[in-house]
């Protein structure tokens, strides 16, 4: 990689109007805060530390991305954060209460596919309310409601089967905000996508999220994603896991496709891969040269 | 999704391609070549002599003055072993001839028992007679009926064909005749030949062990005791059928029943897998056989030891498949269920359960299956009964023909049983891939049409949707 055009801008710059949503955006109450978050695991070769020291917080309709190298605990700080997995130190603070287990105020979408394959689209929607007991039309009228904004009703009486990757991820997210949860908290969703499928529902998404009232913590490991969808970008180092750096995304919203080449855009990018991959700064090819002919086939 | 090859050119597909399937035509082709292989190789062995027919199937039969064992028309002989047979009672042919010339025409034996001898003698030509249709099955002692025989053969005026009288033993009769008119030219009881006659040479024509008997022979035998009525208070075959469904069913049901419930709680709670699952580890390496005599002495006789045997030989590998597959539920539909908001007791019943169903029904098929193996031991334990009792009594009587139709039967209900449950899962799992695998073939459409409730009560087998309005209303 060479350093050409990201030289140029300082992802720190912000235009006015960024740093007025930025200012705008830390007035917001805290949904989410983390504090001190620790997690060791027991291994027959003694203790790993996962996760070191994080603390962060997260504002009300804000939209953070977690990004790190491989190994760096995003997903143990999302499953401890779904109460999936308990802390080992520090606490996480939901609205300022201490968060203990898992709880239909915190909605998760997985990386791999959840969807209750047993149950239709729209009884897939309606499994939260359901658990707290709620029954009768109003619940299912509302299940409609969610599966309209992501734009499925032709699929509420079909099986997870018969959908596509896409489309199930898209249920996923109706049937955790049904139960409207103070925080999204979503786990590379878009992961097990293809690339075209995956970029349409970054754009859902942010549409969905640009409708709602709603705050989304997202897990990824592609700076592209990252730099897409986020307003603040935490990223995490590895071993042990802990807050690198904690990126204000110069980027104006709302967020448009062909806003990937523009600098502020790359230059963010830019950043983050220097945080992730310090190592291959400056670097070229790593693998030696080696050159393979066929006989017969001299090019000269 | 399989990758299908429709709108390829069949032919230029290979027949053998390292895991590639072969297009429907060609999977169904040999889906019924597989069993009319084993037929063909059956029905060749039957009736092709060149292929094996190691024995002599007696026409005539084979005993002699000085042999205790006696051989008898429709006895079986090895092919090594008749032509001794021959021979020796060519040698008692010849000696009874030299007796003829000698001063001793009766060989120091008493005339009563030349008599009775020579009776024996005549009656030898019976079945051959009766297989050429000239005395009755019922005459086979009417000896003035096979005396008149004896006449005909030797006068030439009786040609046999099936079987041919070898010639021979034609010569035989001839001689044998020329004494018998010297004293009666009709059957004379008071009045019987004093003198040795030769005994007929043994006939007989090659066939396979009395165990293998030939498809026709077999679908006869099934054809007759399917339809003849039992002798007595025996119970009927259809009877014995139901008998021996019941044990079967009776078992497989009773362990279902104990055995699917402390298998999810043991996939589900690890407390009660270590409780529970080491001990059923152990037990289940103790053959059920080997506890008949127990379970008859605590169940006493009639059925219930037996659908004990079939119980214990299916509970504990049941728990063992069940615990197991519930283990194997997706842990993130449990991580997703609890952060939607379910509490242990409905991850249990509306996630767990739900979410082995289609799994669990497969363990079941496979078990039922399993339950079949245990039926014959059942059966044979305690007072016999069922289809087994028969097997075991006709065997005992080598009336092998008798016994490869109900072998046949309990792998048809076994096999059909468990065709019809593999088609009818994607009926009752509709979500599954062969849900709508099984919506697209036709007569599974009729069935979903005809019982619209069977659809409806799948999806609602869950004990919650108390109120119907909640339920979507299928498009």
């Amino acid at each position: 990689m060479k350093p050409s055009l990201p030289d140029a801008i300082d992802y720190r710059e912000q235009s006015p109007e960024v740093q007025e949503r930025f200012s705008r955006l830390k007035e917001r109450p805290v949904v989410l805060s983390v504090e001190g978050l620790g997690k060791t695991f027991p291994t027959p070769g003694g203790e790993v530390t996962a996760l070191k020291g994080v603390d962060f917080e997260v504002f009300r309709r804000e939209f953070m991305c977690v990004i790190g190298p491989s190994g760096c605990g995003k997903s143990t700080l999302i499953r401890i954060l779904a109460g999936l997995e308990t802390e080992s130190g520090g606490q996480v603070l939901l609205d300022g209460n201490p968060v203990a287990g898992p709880g239909p105020d915190r909605g998760m979408v997985f990386q791999s596919y959840t969807l209750f394959p047993w149950l239709t689209v729209k009884q897939n929607v309606m499994f939260g309310p359901k658990m707290e007991g709620k029954s009768g039309s109003s619940v299912e009228g509302e299940a409609r409601q969610w599966i309209d904004l992501v734009g499925l009703s032709q699929f509420e009486n079909s099986y997870p089967h018969q959908l596509s990757g896409g489309m199930k991820q898209r249920v996923a997210i109706a049937r955790a905000l049904a139960n409207r949860p103070r925080i999204l908290l979503m786990d590379e969703p878009f992961g097990a996508l293809d690339a075209q499928t995956r970029a349409q529902m970054q754009s859902y998404l942010l549409q969905i999220w640009r409708n709602l009232d709603i705050t989304i913590l997202f897990i990824t490991h592609d700076l592209d994603e990252a730099v897409f969808l986020a307003d603040r970008i935490l990223v995490l180092k590895a071993n042990p896991g802990e807050v690198d750096e904690i990126i204000e995304v110069p980027v104006p919203r709302p967020r448009r496709l062909d806003q990937s080449i523009e600098p502020e855009f790359i230059a963010t990018k830019h950043r983050i891969n220097q945080l992730i991959h310090p190592e291959s700064e400056g670097k070229e090819d790593t693998l030696p040269f080696a050159r393979m002919t066929v006989e017969g086939d001299d090019v000269e | 999704m399989r990758f299908s090859h429709r709108g390829t050119k069949d032919s230029r597909e290979p027949w053998f391609g390292v895991r590639r399937d072969l297009s429907a035509k060609r999977s169904s082709i040999l889906s019924l070549v597989s069993f009319a292989l084993p037929l063909a190789i059956w029905a060749g062995v039957s009736y092709l002599p060149f292929l094996w027919h190691p024995d002599i199937r007696l026409q005539i039969s084979a005993d002699r003055e000085d042999v205790a064992t006696v051989y008898i028309a429709g006895d079986r002989v090895s092919k090594g072993f008749f032509p001794q047979i021959t021979s020796a009672v060519r040698d008692q042919n010849a000696s009874i001839e030299a007796q003829w010339k000698s001063d001793d025409p009766l060989g120091g034996s008493t005339e009563s028992a030349v008599r009775r001898s020579n009776k024996k003698i005549l009656r030898h030509l019976a079945p051959v007679l009766i297989s050429n249709g000239v005395i009755d099955e019922g005459q086979s002692k009417d000896d003035a009926a096979i005396y008149r025989a004896w006449k005909d053969i030797a006068e030439g005026t009786l040609d046999l064909d099936s079987p041919e009288l070898a010639g021979e033993n034609i010569t035989i009769v001839q001689q044998n005749w020329k004494s018998m008119r010297s004293v009666s030219e009709t059957y004379d009881s008071d009045n019987s030949i004093s003198r040795p006659l030769l005994s007929l040479i043994p006939q007989g024509k090659s066939a396979n062990p009395d165990y293998l008997p030939s498809p026709d022979q077999v679908v006869a035998a099934g054809v007759k005791i399917f339809t003849q009525p039992p002798e007595g208070d025996r119970p009927s075959m259809l009877q014995r059928v139901g008998h021996s469904m019941r044990i079967v069913f009776g078992g497989f049901f009773l362990a279902a029943l104990i055995g699917v419930p402390v298998g999810v709680l043991c996939g589900t709670y690890s407390f009660f897998s270590k409780l529970v699952e080491p001990f059923t580890d152990f037990f289940r390496y103790m053959p059920a056989p080997t506890f008949s005599t127990l379970l008859v002495a605590i169940f006493l006789a009639n059925d219930a030891p037996k659908i004990a045997l079939v119980f214990v030989g299916t509970f504990f590998q049941l728990v063992l498949v069940v615990s197991n597959t519930t283990r194997r539920l997706d842990l993130p539909l449990l991580e997703a269920a609890q952060t939607l908001g379910a509490n242990q007791m409905q991850l249990l019943m509306r996630v767990v359960i739900p979410g082995i169903l289609p799994n669990l029904y497969n363990d079941l098929r496979i078990l039922l299956g399993w339950a079949w193996t245990w039926l014959v031991i059942a059966e044979l334990i305690g007072v016999k009964s069922g289809l087994t009792e028969f097997i075991e009594t006709q065997g005992r009587f080598r009336n092998f023909d008798m016994v490869y139709p109900v072998i046949i039967l309990i792998g048809l209900i076994g096999f059909f049983t468990d065709q019809i449950l593999a088609l009818l899962r994607g009926v009752v799992f509709p979500y599954t891939d062969e849900g709508s695998a099984a919506s697209a073939n036709p007569v599974i459409k009729a069935l979903l049409f005809l019982p619209r409730w069977f659809k409806d009560a799948a999806e609602q087998r869950l004990p919650h949707l108390p109120d119907k309005s909640t339920h979507p209303t299928r498009a």
